[in-house]
């Protein structure tokens, strides 16, 4: 129940592996490993017999103009990224904290908008804020379709986490003669941002990658500048778009990969902190 | 039967806490019926009864964890607040001790016992802290104090949660079953500050099914069955001699085994 004993329970959960286990894992092992490699050579192979490789379709990377439209591209993802996460975090919490007041209009309102919003697709309601309100920017109505819909789902992750907190941390702390906002601060949200970290993280993540809908409505983002890119024959080999996807999306993957480290860093942060915590005291 | 000094003393003392037509209901289900019950200045009441007899219920309500449907509760004659600041305030005079302890788990003890008294009373840190370690000192647990809960044993836990309780100086303490979940070896460490706590003179009013502190410590056992007060008499007469069936049935089951 507590916190601080997850560093205990995590190798507790899986039984350490006897000799035979070990033997099977190895042989396991290595048949992945020749499965992997077979599947790359399949699609190196495939792409390399369409003529995927051909110097000619990879060129155009080598324009200072391409390079710089690239990283103008990869600016902009990071851009409208940063807005989205920085105000979906916001509006997670104050839904939140509107769906768990005491105030029956006030949590009904929260919740019918959490709902709302969580069940629109994101796709129609970015290209209708760009329509109706942000034809001239397009950067806007991405972002606050982003906004809306992942600030939706944070408010659902911290609710559930909030209410995961045993009951009687609150009853306790109301029993002191604690306000409510005092309990929420000071006792329910501390416990509850520990198990909430790893679900916020992975809706950012899915916040960076829904990014890449701007292209739809012109938004000049990383997918929007690979597609400009790729649709530009080249003199003799046709469309590089295989060259483009395979530049673009290890982007993509890079960002991701970047983010789900910085959550394990935040994560082992808190958990040294625990630990720390235990052999002082111990 | 001749009272003792401290029970004329008790029975002169004003009411401190006092239900009236108390009644609530979960559902269908009519878990607190009538009830009529006045606590006075420095008593001790124990309260006793079947699980699902209301105890747990009728404790809680004293501090409003519990609302009631209808009825009237006053503290120190002052009604109960529904809610606010005054509800706050009101709760800050009334301790609670819980059978599970509610430590704050991510607080040291020494700052389970400062919380309150820095956050509600508004009292300067470094009091506070004074304070929490002659409570924690007091009630055995000083050594303790830069430790979390989840390293304490139970019975240290339970009584960091009374040093907590202490700190807001409240005018009457609740205890629900506090010794329910604890090792038998660690019952009478608590039960022991209670016993203490009770001979300071502190207003208490405990659900437990340990006799001895009854017999030791309590000035009236309050019997409980399906919502009702059922029985309530000193403890001797009441353990000696019960009157209703329902206690007597009670009685032989809990004392045969
Ligand atoms: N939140 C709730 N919702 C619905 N029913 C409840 C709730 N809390 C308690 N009850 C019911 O009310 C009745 C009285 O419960 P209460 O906890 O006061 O009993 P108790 O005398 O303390 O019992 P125990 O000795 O088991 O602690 C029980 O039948 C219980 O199931
Ligand atoms: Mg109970």
């Amino acid at each position: 129940m507590s916190p601080f004993n997850r560093t205990a329970t995590a190798s507790v959960l899986y039984d350490a592996p006897g000799p035979r286990a070990r033997a099977r894992y190895r042989v396991f092992g290595v048949l992945s490993l020749i499965g992997v490699a077979g599947l790359l050579w399949f699609v190196y192979a495939t792409l390399d017999d369409k003529g995927q490789f051909n110097p000619a379709l990879w060129d155009v990377f080598q324009y200072n103009t391409v390079q710089q439209r690239i990283v103008d591209g990869l600016l902009a993802t990071l851009e409208a990224f940063g807005l989205a996460a920085a105000f979906s975090l916001t509006l997670g919490a104050l839904l939140a904290a509107g769906q768990l007041s005491d105030h029956k209009p006030v949590r009904w309102a929260c919740t019918a908008v959490v709902q709302f919003f969580r069940a629109m697709p994101l796709l129609i309601l970015i290209v209708a804020l760009y329509y109706a309100f942000f034809a001239t920017d397009p950067m806007w109505a991405l972002v606050l379709g982003l906004t809306l819909y992942n600030g939706s789902v944070q408010a659902e992750i911290i609710r559930s986490g909030v209410n995961a907190v045993p009951r009687g941390q609150g009853e306790a702390a109301y029993a002191l003669g604690m306000r409510k906002t005092q309990v929420m601060a000071s006792i329910l949200v501390p416990q509850a941002v520990r198990s909430m970290l790893p679900s916020m993280i992975s809706q950012l993540v899915v916040t960076l990658k829904d990014t890449s809908l701007g292209f739809i409505i012109t938004y000049h983002e990383l997918l929007f500048v690979g597609k400009a890119i790729a649709s530009q024959p080249t003199n003799s080999a046709g469309f590089p778009y295989i060259p483009v996807v395979l530049v673009i999306g290890p982007i993509y993957i890079a960002l991701c990969l970047l983010l789900t480290a910085l959550a394990r860093w935040i994560e082992a942060r808190g958990r040294r902190g625990a630990n720390r915590r235990t052999s002082t005291a111990a | 039967m001749t009272e003792s000094p401290v029970e004329d003393s008790i029975s002169a003392a004003a009411p401190l806490v006092v239900l009236s037509k108390v009644n609530k209901h979960y559902g269908a289900l009519h878990v607190l019926q009538d009830i009529d019950l006045e606590i006075r200045q420095g008593e001790v009441v124990v309260l006793i009864g079947p699980s699902g007899s209301g105890k747990s219920t009728l404790c809680r309500t004293i501090n409003r964890l519990e609302t009631i449907d209808s009825g009237r509760i006053t503290i120190d004659g002052h009604p109960l607040p529904a809610e606010g600041r005054e509800l706050a305030r009101l709760r800050t005079e009334v301790g609670m001790v819980f059978q599970n302890f509610n430590l704050f788990a991510h607080k040291t003890v020494l700052e389970n016992v400062v919380m309150g008294q820095v956050k509600v009373r508004k009292v300067i840190r470094s009091h506070a802290e004074k304070t929490a370690r002659e409570l924690l000192d007091r009630v055995g647990v000083g050594a303790q104090a830069d430790k979390y809960p989840a390293q304490l044993s139970g019975g240290q836990q339970q009584r960091v949660a009374i040093a907590r309780a202490l700190a807001m100086k409240p005018k009457v303490m609740l205890f629900d079953e506090p010794t329910s979940a604890l090792d038998p070896e660690m019952v009478n460490e608590v039960l022991e500050v209670m016993r203490q706590l009770a001979a300071d003179g502190m207003t208490m009013v405990v659900v437990t099914h340990e006799m001895g502190f009854a017999r030791s410590a309590a000035n009236r056992v309050l019997f409980m069955a399906d919502g009702r007060i059922v029985e309530q008499n000193t403890p001797d007469a009441f353990f000696t001699a019960p009157r209703s069936d329902r206690a007597k049935d009670f009685l032989s089951k809990i004392l045969h085994h």
